[in-house]
């Protein structure tokens, strides 16, 4: 046989291990368990970043929330405020019974919403979450830049020295980052892969 | 001396003037007692409208008007009532013209009403500042609002020095321009590094300057053209851009939050390709074809200054063609920044896989490959030096490597006819998953190709672009020596063929962003599978086994007939040619693979990239995406 040359291959993304149980073929992800993005604290920002560098290597994620999670039960103000945030990452499936923001986030939900973009010593952050209201931010600040760092992993804001926790309070003003019950994570997935047109995010 | 360099309208208004960037850099090297400053016209042109119109007129209308009417001159327009002091002139020619040709003059008109009391301002502006010299760089549509603004200047203080530069003053179009206008006191045609520093001595000496290579200059009453120089700009003495004074201005600019600004930068001047071959219808490269680029290294550290100094990680190059030497240097040092650069680079059409994995990886994820055409029989008239087989090629792979390609098919090559277009046309439905044409445009005469030079390549008669009626009081003559594009009787397909292939580019257009078309190779099997999600077509998954598989792989590269069977044979479970014959005819109808009648090639990809929803929101075949971002540069060329 004469030699063909080599498909051409995409790197296996590493995915965080130990928090969110999946399957991964192709580029699709299953998850495994009910994920509880609502209830707050470490496993809430585990799985915000599990999904994070999902979204950032453009991968299909099948998930769905525990129906006892408020992301599911609470009100609808606080769905909405979640949803809205999350709006970038994907989107959980569909549940009998779900709140109307779930599925808005669904419907809502396209690629490139939200993403950061690394340069030399800085990081640029766009936001179209809210299409309305899209936003452009250069993180260049030392310390907030550093902030945005750590807070990659789900970060304990008490382990945060106090220049620290204020530019965290800073990200999380701007959206960019989510703290709950004093964990702190990023939202911003970088961008690996750019859609076809790449003008268009 | 005090210098100002002027930008005025159509310069996009994301993107830094590289001249001004340029000159200014070589004025602080070549002359360091002068003292340099810019004038971001467009810019303010952009906030003045955003003022004026009470934000009705955004920053996001400048494309339309500045950058996609190329063809029909309104933004020249838009300016030409204040150039010839009359707010009516050149109205009823563009209404008469519009009405003919279904152009949307909306915009234009809108934005037209301002344009008088916006050269006020500018006149005020840059008086204030007492310039002794003002130097206005002027490339596409920039001519008749620097014309207006010079002419203001020189009004109220005719003392001043009044010089013009850039591509619309290349060649024959300077010396038209400079005598056409007595208020432009220099014209330096060509490339500006050396002739600018000299034409400054004389100002300073007050001296005639005569012997200042290809510059336009008065002898008392008389336009003066000093012979051109065939001396081109060494790469050695091409400047680094200086984009300080543009970032302040983008800073504390109103309409900063409209726009996403982008870095300019240049590696190399001329086109490799075109001192051999040069395509019939491109005048890209002007008068200076002689391809000169910096090493590759000089270029990385200019991106590494700009991007750090700018924090800007978006690039467009300008470079008429990717100097190969660069998949050696620049573009490894990208991809080793690992920074998330998102580059703009024209390249030619036959970059082998390996080569396109390293744009993407470097962060070039944008290109335009010139692709042109999909026809044989077309590339070869147009001398482009590639196949059709090789561009489907190169769109798989953009496909594969997740780039972004902007083309556009062309048409009207003296010589061509209804067939060669054929069975392009027929295939162009199998296409639908590959990244379509912006869409089909019939090739314009443009000053500089050879389609220009030479008469007897197709284009005998010819006369000053019909638009230009509306944006230059001048007779025809004269309009001959000043403009780009020319008029033409239509060359090549018409009729029919031409309204298919339209048909057709649009089809692809509106069918691709929910088509794809992807080989799957199960582990540890030989079994091929391709799964057809195509616009247009039966959704199903083929299954290709033993040599029905090799030879889909084998077509990855493009092969004839013969080879391919050659290959087959060396596989060593060779078909008849029979068989082959008949395997090919249905292969080609299943749109599993493109004849270009030399050669076939494979159309399955391996990866799909992720799909933007919104270019399925501007389907009318003209302008990709929907974000109103200005594909600047884009050019039926590269
Ligand atoms: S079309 Fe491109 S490759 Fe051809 S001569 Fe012009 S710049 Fe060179």
């Amino acid at each position: 046989m004469s030699p063909l040359p080599a498909p051409p291959t995409r790197t296996a993304p590493a995915l965080p291990a130990g928090w969110v149980p999946h399957r991964i073929r192709g580029r699709l992800v299953t998850v495994d368990e009910p994920l509880r993005l609502g209830a707050g604290g470490r496993p809430a920002a585990e799985a915000v970043r599990f999904l994070r560098e999902c979204q950032s290597h453009d991968l299909v994620v099948r998930w769905l929330p525990a129906t006892d999670d408020p992301l599911f039960t609470g009100p609808a103000h606080e769905v909405a405020g979640t949803a809205g945030l999350l709006r970038h990452l994907p989107a959980p499936g569909p549940l009998p019974g779900e709140p109307a923001e779930l599925t808005t986030w669904r419907e809502r939900h396209a690629y490139g919403q939200l993403y950061h973009r690394r340069g030399p010593d800085f990081v640029t952050v766009m936001d179209r979450r809210e299409p309305s209201a899209a936003a452009r931010f250069t993180i260049d600040d030392p310390d907030l830049l550093a902030a945005f760092r750590t807070v990659q992993d789900p970060t304990a804001v008490a382990a945060l020295d106090a220049v620290g926790r204020e530019a965290v309070d800073l990200l999380a003003a701007e959206r960019l980052a989510r703290v709950t019950d004093g964990w702190a994570v990023a939202l911003p997935p970088r961008i690996r892969r750019w859609p076809v047109p790449c003008t268009d995010i | 001396m005090r210098i100002h360099l002027v930008t005025m309208p159509w310069q996009p208004i994301e993107l830094p003037s590289l001249q001004v960037g340029l000159l200014h850099a070589l004025l602080d090297r070549t002359r360091p007692d002068d003292e340099v400053r810019e004038f971001h016209g467009s810019l303010r042109w952009a906030e003045f409208l955003l003022e004026r119109s009470k934000g009705a007129l955004r920053p996001g209308d400048h494309v339309a008007v500045g950058s996609e009417s190329i063809f029909d001159g309104l933004g020249d327009w838009v300016f030409s009532g204040v150039l010839y002091n009359d707010p009516e002139w050149g109205v009823a020619q563009l209404k008469e013209y519009a009405a003919r040709r279904g152009t949307d003059i909306s915009t234009a008109t809108a934005m037209r009403v301002h344009a008088a009391e916006f050269i006020e301002e500018s006149a005020d502006a840059i008086l204030d500042e007492a310039p002794d010299v003002v130097g206005f760089t002027t490339t596409f549509m920039q001519n008749v609002s620097s014309l207006a603004l010079a002419a203001e200047l020189k009004r109220r203080r005719p003392g001043l020095t009044v010089v013009f530069g850039g591509s619309n003053c290349d060649g024959p179009m300077g010396h038209a321009l400079h005598r056409n206008h007595r208020f432009v006191d220099h014209v330096v045609r060509g490339e500006g590094e050396y002739a600018l520093p000299a034409l400054l001595t004389h100002i300073d000496a007050g001296t005639a300057p005569a012997d200042v290579p290809g510059l336009c200059w008065w002898d008392g009453q008389e336009s003066r053209a000093n012979e051109e120089s065939r001396r081109t700009v060494a790469p050695a003495d091409i400047p680094s851009p200086d984009y300080d004074l543009w970032q302040q201005a983008v800073d504390a600019s109103p309409v900063a939050e409209y726009v996403h600004p982008k870095l300019v930068v240049e590696g190399a001047r001329g086109c490799w390709w075109g001192e051999k071959h040069h395509c019939t219808f491109c005048g890209l490269n002007g008068s200076a074809m002689t391809f000169r680029a910096k090493p590759g290294n000089r270029l990385w550290d200019e991106v590494d200054r700009l991007v750090r100094r700018h924090r800007i990680l978006d690039i467009v190059t300008v470079d008429n063609i990717i100097d190969m030497a660069y998949f050696k240097d620049f573009l490894p040092l990208a991809a080793e920044s690992r920074w998330d650069l998102r580059m703009h680079y024209e390249v030619k059409s036959n970059l082998t896989a390996e080569q396109l994995e390293l744009l993407a990886r470097a962060g070039s994820v944008h290109i335009q490959p010139g692709i042109e055409s999909l026809s044989n029989r077309a590339l070869d008239l147009m001398d482009k030096g590639v196949s059709g087989s090789r561009n489907i090629r190169t769109l798989r792979e953009c496909e594969n490597h997740s780039l972004t390609c902007s083309w556009n098919y062309l048409y009207g090559f003296p010589g061509e006819t209804d067939q060669d277009y054929a069975s392009v046309i027929d295939q162009m439905p199998a296409l639908v998953h590959l990244q379509p044409p912006g869409g089909a445009h019939r090739i314009q005469l443009e000053r500089f190709s050879p389609n220009f030079a030479n008469p007897a390549l197709g284009f005998p008669q010819r006369r000053p672009a019909e638009m230009y009626r509306h944006v230059y009081d001048l007779p025809e003559d004269q309009l001959a020596d000043l403009v780009y594009l020319f008029d033409t009787p239509p060359a090549g397909i018409g009729g029919g063929t031409e309204a298919r292939l339209k048909a057709a580019a649009r089809d692809w257009y509106t069918g691709h962003p929910a088509s794809t078309l992807v080989l799957e190779q199960p582990t540890g099997d030989e079994t091929l599978l391709v799964h057809d999600r195509r616009h247009g077509w039966p959704r199903r998954t083929h299954r290709l086994t033993g040599w029905h598989a090799a030879a889909l792989r084998h077509l990855e590269a493009g092969r004839t007939r013969s080879a391919l069977h050659r290959l087959l044979t060396a596989d060593g479970d060779p078909p008849t040619g029979a068989e082959l014959d008949a395997w090919l005819r249905e292969t080609v109808a299943l749109g599993l693979l493109f004849d270009d009648g030399r050669s076939y090639v494979s159309l399955p990809t391996w990866h799909v990239p992720v799909r933007s929803v919104e270019r399925a929101q501007a389907p009318d075949g003209t302008a990709g995406g929907a974000s109103g971002t200005p594909d600047n540069g884009e050019k039926a060329a590269g």
